[in-house]
């Protein structure tokens, strides 16, 4: 489970359910502070679950995507 | 006419000590996947190099005739040793001898550990398991009182927080005065899935209505995030070598500094891929620990408190093989604002180069702050104040490099009021007392709404404005006295470590540290 460690407003979702990703992929973007910060997987993994959509406020601890790092 | 058989009973009574809590508990310790007290210093410390002191120390059971019939040491070991040729004081909990708590223990060996290391003037690594020799609810019945809550000693601990490097690592289930131990540490390491560190455990925590493991209450990810602890590592064997790699960059204690050692590493060496790193767009992040690793001599940067106070990056690397302490903004927290936590992690680091004399470099990314609701909520200014006094009270030298933004009050902490440090900027610095986005629409809010395109006006001023805001302008003021080329900033941080490492000064300093 990837949560957010800053509080933001999702600014872009780019990755969708059931895709593999590679390691260090940029999932999703949050703008905070006024800057576009990636949050990135650690490891090559299929996506399970995306709890969050663009526009979304969110806070620091939020839920943000599920990731199956055991494929 | 000979003492032999004196010494006999003697080296008796020390391998019954070597049995610890005896073959079932190690066996429950083994299968746990941790290791006793005795393989921890073993592993720790150079070969045969552990002189325990009190080692006779302990609970012995005699029969009828006054003879010795069977005999336990303390749960606290301790004693000097050597970690890579050097001096130190190790102590460490026995678990397997009532959990390493007070019931076994003999609490002087913990006073005259601590006032060996104090008064030797060497490091102390505590290896901490159970409650580190504080009580649990049976001392009621074996002493048959209660006690006043104490905590004897703890002046040598405090004491020795500006005196000598203290490093702490939880290698089990910690609790109590165990935390206490463990938090009150320059630095600190965790076992992940093995350590959890609380004030009280799961069973004490279950009576407020809080049903948790180990894990849920006090694993690494809590207490990293807290900042009640510095690091967790896989293995003991890698919290050692973290412990070890922590005292190489720092002095025996603050009566000492810290040697510069051979580097083969080129001072000179140019970072062409520097010019590009900071990107053009300004709401675009970039990685800060590749930087900092390629300007750092090569494999010297040892990071401290990775998941605390993100926005900052703090830890200990060399330059031309000078011990330095470097912290530096990451734009993926927070775009680099100073939250509460990170104003709490810099008061520490500061403190902690400010202690043991080492010189401090500040890589600059830091756009203020932290503003809203959740930062009014942590108190964000209170602990931006206590950051910043902690920064006006360092005397060790200090540069600061701004590589991109450095705007309002916590900006202004990246030197400390008119004292002199060395100051650079890269071209793709940009200051100010408020960035400019988001400040237009107040400062100019008449201009933009009386106008007739309100969108068209705000563009024209911000493009306007956008034209003064050039790190040359300000140089040009002599407001920074120099720019430089991203690429050569390795060669400009050695120069600053050749020149600072013979203005050290050793002794404590005015206000100690805590922890």
């Amino acid at each position: 489970m990837i949560y957010s460690e800053v509080s933001g407003t999702i600014s872009e979702i780019l990755v969708t359910h059931d895709q593999i990703v590679e390691k260090e992929t940029d999932l999703l973007i949050i703008e905070c502070m006024k800057m576009l910060i990636p949050v990135t997987t650690k490891n090559k993994g299929k996506i399970i679950n995306i709890y969050v959509k663009e526009n979304d406020i969110i806070n620091e601890g939020d839920k943000l995507i599920d990731v199956n790092y055991d494929i | 006419m000979s003492w032999e058989k004196e010494l006999e009973e003697k080296v008796s009574r020390e391998k019954l000590s070597e049995n610890l809590g005896g073959k079932d508990r190690i066996k429950k310790q083994h299968d746990a996947g941790l290791y006793t007290i005795r393989e921890r210093i073993d592993i720790l410390t150079d070969k045969s190099s552990f002189n325990e002191v009190g080692k006779l120390a302990g609970h012995a059971i005699y029969n009828e005739n006054n003879d010795l019939i069977d005999f336990k040491g303390s749960n606290f070991i301790f004693g000097k040793a050597k970690i890579d040729g050097r001096n130190i004081i190790v102590g460490g909990d026995d678990f397997t001898l009532r959990g390493g708590s007070a019931d076994a223990s003999i609490k002087e060996k913990h006073l005259k550990c601590e006032q060996m290391a104090l008064s030797l003037q060497l490091p102390l690594i505590r290896i901490v398991e159970g409650s580190g020799g504080g009580g649990s609810v049976k001392t009621i019945e074996t002493s048959g009182r209660a006690n006043v809550p104490e905590v004897e000693g703890w002046n040598l601990v405090v004491e020795s927080m500006g005196t000598i490097p203290r490093v702490a690592l939880g290698l089990g289930s910690v609790a109590g005065l165990g935390a206490a131990h463990l938090a009150c540490s320059h630095y600190s390491v965790m076992v992940k899935e093995k350590s959890a560190v609380f004030v009280a455990g799961p069973p004490v925590v279950e009576q407020i209505g809080q049903k948790l493991s180990k894990n849920e209450l006090g694993g690494y990810e809590i207490q990293l995030k807290s900042g009640a602890v510095d690091d967790a590592v896989d293995t003991e064997e890698e919290a050692f070598e973290a412990a070890k790699k922590f005292l190489s960059y720092l002095p025996n204690s603050v009566y000492q500094l810290s040697d510069q050692i051979i580097s083969k590493d080129d001072p000179k060496r140019t970072l062409e891929w520097l010019i590009e790193a900071i990107p053009k767009n300004i709401k675009s992040v970039y990685k800060i620990r590749p930087i900092i690793e390629d300007l750092v001599d090569k494999d010297s940067f040892f990071e401290i408190g990775k998941e605390y106070g993100k926005s900052i990056v703090t830890g200990f690397c060399r330059l031309n093989g000078w011990p330095i302490a470097l912290m530096a903004s990451d734009p993926y927290s927070y775009g680099g604002c100073w939250t509460s936590n990170t104003c709490k992690k810099v008061q520490k680091f500061v403190d902690l180069a400010e202690t043991f004399h080492l010189p401090i470099i500040y890589l600059v990314d830091c756009p203020g702050f932290q503003v809203g609701l959740d930062a009014e909520k942590r108190g964000t200014i209170k602990e931006g104040v206590r950051a910043m006094s902690a920064i006006w009270q360092t005397t060790t030298p200090w540069m600061s490099i701004i590589i991109r933004n450095c705007f309002g009050v916590a900006g202004a902490a990246h030197k400390r009021g008119s004292s002199y440090i060395s100051r650079f900027a890269w071209p793709s610095a940009r200051w100010g007392s408020l960035p400019l986005e988001g400040g237009i629409e107040a400062a100019y809010r008449s201009d933009i709404e009386n106008a007739n395109d309100p969108k068209l006006e705000l563009q024209k001023i911000t493009t306007r404005l956008n034209k003064l805001r050039s790190p040359l302008r300000s140089a040009e003021s002599f407001l920074i006295e120099e720019i430089i080329d991203p690429r050569h900033t390795r060669r400009i941080m050695c120069e600053f470590a050749d020149l600072s490492g013979p203005l050290r000064k050793t002794g404590k300093t005015n206000r100690t540290m805590r922890p």
